[in-house]
């Protein structure tokens, strides 16, 4: 079958939810002050402002470390440690930076050395660590449809390699330019491009593979 | 547009910031294609899939450690900012006495040295200038004392040649070669070592040890002596090197007859020649 051009529909990128989970109002108050300004007022010694940037930004950023890590108490440290470490390196924070991106910098940093941790010793989860959580998942229904299919995502990511699956999330969930991922990743713009289509088609293989391999 | 070009457009069309800058060539195609439809369309069903996926929310802990923290940097932070607003009042003061004080603790200082220094310190040795011409001649005198000792050490090494083992032979020869200026005595004795001596490191540190006196007409003919009884060709080159930088010429027989000696080794004879060429 041949589609017409108006039927290529390309998925718009996940919004961001806030804290609530509802989907973050487009117009903000007109005082609220940008990111860039709360790090540099952080980095100017007002600390609660920090308090600001954690709650507009813990969300995705745990989002991206549950999904580089596949570990939800890993994930949730390493973003503990991020965040700390904002607190810790605020000087070095630059007038022209972008906060977004050097936050992801920090996570990639930490995410790193929880691997080479990782990779050291085997990791014991402490059953006190351990938090119920609510169901996420928007319907029943619909989950029991679905189910099967983030499985196989999850497993999928899981199998593609630490770096493709790093750029990938960067480029896909975290609302950041090419140029904010190279910057993150240390390479060209071209490069980081080329990465994540690389590894969205090594998903794609591994993910098709997979469905195919539960319906036989 | 084929569908090698078509796809590496794909990354283009796929991002929704970048949509719309696609080459509508590239859409052409793809809606032409049923191959790169498979593949733009199982591309994006990934993406559908993956952004879909359920987002996580971290647990309260997350939130509970993050303000915990804050609150202790908070804490911190006004401790260093409640010592440094203590201390600033110090330096104010600390100038002001600075200017009265430094220059009277010093002075002070300086006095209590001198004082401690004439009572405690001994004697202060006079030193010779070293232009006296009389410390001059005793210096001479002990550097002439010096080097007698060292040449009689040597000699005395020499002159047992025959009773003591290699290993002090070797030492002796060592010994000779260090002095600066060796009297004719020792000379002799390295040359002797050099013509007589059975071990062969001793003759090379003859040789060596000969070097620095080429210029004096019985070393040069010394070493031209031994050197056809020589046998070992490690000493042999040795020599011939020496002759070839001494530019001795009557050396020349010598080497031709080494050049040609069939029996002789191989590099001893290129070496032969070579000297023949240089001088």
């Amino acid at each position: 079958m041949i589609a017409t051009i108006d039927e290529i529909n390309v998925h718009s990128r996940p919004a961001v939810l806030n804290r609530s989970g509802s989907l973050a109002p487009v117009d903000t108050a007109p005082a609220q002050r940008s990111d860039h300004a709360l790090m540099l007022a952080v980095r100017d010694g007002e600390l609660d402002a920090l308090g600001e940037l954690f709650e507009r930004h813990h969300g995705p950023l745990f989002g991206f470390l549950v999904k580089l890590t596949g570990h939800r108490p890993a994930a949730e440290d390493i973003a503990q440690t991020v965040f700390q470490r904002m607190l810790k390196y605020r000087h070095t924070y630059r007038d022209d930076g972008s906060l977004t991106a050097w936050m992801y910098h920090l996570a990639r940093r930490c995410a790193a050395d929880y691997f080479r941790k990782a990779n050291a010793a085997p990791y014991a989860t402490d059953p006190s660590d351990l938090h119920y959580h609510a169901d996420e998942a928007p319907h029943a229904a619909e989950r029991a449809a679905t189910r099967d299919d983030h499985a196989l995502l999850h497993v999928a990511l899981a199998r593609l390699d630490h770096g493709d699956r790093e750029v990938l999330l960067l480029s896909r969930f975290q609302e950041l330019s090419f140029a904010e991922v190279a910057g993150i990743l240390e390479c060209s713009v071209g490069a980081a491009k080329v990465r994540a289509h690389r590894a969205l088609r090594e998903l794609r293989n591994s993910y098709f593979q997979l469905q195919k391999q539960s319906l036989s | 547009m084929n569908c090698s070009d078509a796809r590496d457009i794909f990354p283009v069309l796929l991002d929704r910031r970048t949509a719309a800058n696609a080459q509508l060539e590239a859409r052409t195609h793809l809606a032409g294609c049923p191959d790169c439809q498979r593949e733009f369309s199982a591309l994006s069903q990934t993406l559908a899939a993956l952004d879909t996926m359920p987002t996580s929310s971290p647990s309260p802990r997350l939130r509970q450690n993050f303000y915990a923290m804050l609150e202790e940097e908070k804490h911190a932070a006004v401790s260093r900012g409640g010592a440094t607003a203590a201390r600033e009042p110090r330096p104010a003061r600390v100038a002001l006495w600075r200017w009265f004080l430094s220059p009277v603790a010093g002075a002070t200082l300086l006095l209590f040295g001198f004082l401690a220094g004439a009572r405690y310190a001994p004697a202060p040795a006079v030193a010779a200038p070293a232009t006296d011409p009389a410390t001059q001649r005793e210096l001479a005198a002990l550097r002439t004392k010096v080097d007698t000792m060292s040449q009689l050490v040597g000699y005395s090494f020499l002159q047992q040649q025959t009773q003591r083992p290699a290993n002090d032979r070797l030492r002796g020869v060592l010994t000779s070669a260090r002095l600066e200026n060796p009297n004719q005595q020792i000379l002799n004795y390295l040359i002797g070592a050099l013509a007589l001596d059975p071990s062969t490191n001793v003759r090379l540190c003859a040789v060596e040890a000969l070097y620095p006196h080429a210029d004096q007409e019985i070393v040069r003919a010394g070493v031209l002596a031994s050197l056809p009884r020589e046998q070992s060709p490690l000493v042999q080159l040795a020599m011939i090197d020496f002759l070839a930088a001494a530019r001795d010429h009557e050396a020349a027989p010598a080497l031709e007859k080494i050049s040609q000696t069939e029996t002789a080794d191989g590099s001893v004879r290129a070496a032969a020649r070579r000297a023949l060429v240089q001088l």
